[in-house]
């Protein structure tokens, strides 16, 4: 699991535009953007690089959370909370097949 | 004020993961190769199988690599550290900075 806190200068409101709106995504996170903004929504992004991602939303709770699946692998959560400097911005990214746990590892060692 | 234990420190099971030559020549394997299974790292490493799972789960017990289900094989790759997601949280605080002047 990846988290990531960052403490950004403008308002939960401000922030959740910015994570939402294809235009202003394409700012910052792709070059190119398609966004259905609901739940079971599709989200595509394109890169200059030619690499291409797409997504389905799954939860979208304005000024709050947001949250999608990537169609290849793992899930992202962005939470917004109000802050005196102005928005804190949580992302979590799990891709729940990859584990470091040990219990996996017994297997491995039994086949030979 | 009581010591640790050394075996429930995170970081000295680290840094004893590391000690080992034979485990960094692993980490440095899925450095370059992305994710692989303990077969593939056999066939490229000189080391036995049994060498190659037994370092596997002492990297995988520091949190080092981390691993998958892949048919009957497991694969292995490097801890994901989310270095992206740090790129990607300091582009859109340049983006607000641009958007909120």
């Amino acid at each position: 699991m990846i988290r990531k806190e960052i403490v950004l200068p403008a308002s939960p409101e401000e922030v959740w535009h910015a994570l939402t709106d294809p235009e202003r995504l394409a700012d910052w996170f792709a070059n190119r953007v398609e966004l259905d903004l609901r739940p079971g929504g599709d989200a595509r992004f394109g890169w200059d690089n030619g690499e291409q991602r797409r997504a389905t939303v799954t939860e979208v709770k304005p000024g709050e959370r947001l949250a999608f699946s990537w169609e290849d692998e793992g899930e992202v959560e962005f939470t917004l909370a109000a802050d005196v400097a102005g928005t804190r911005l949580t992302v979590v990214e799990t891709a729940p097949a990859w584990t470091t746990a040990l219990d996996l590892h017994a297997s491995a060692l039994a086949v030979v | 004020m009581p010591l640790r234990s050394p075996l429930s420190d995170p970081l000295n099971q680290v840094f004893s993961a590391l000690a080992d030559p034979s485990r960094r020549h692993l980490l440095g394997y899925l450095a370059d190769h992305g994710t692989a299974t303990a077969t593939e790292m056999t066939g490229e490493l000189p080391m036995t199988r049994q060498a190659v799972a037994k370092h596997l789960v002492a990297l995988s017990g520091a949190g080092l690599v981390e691993s998958e289900r892949a048919g009957r094989e497991i694969r292995y790759r490097l801890t994901e550290t989310g270095e992206e997601w740090d790129d990607r949280l300091d582009a859109l605080r340049r983006h607000l900075e641009r958007h909120g002047s």
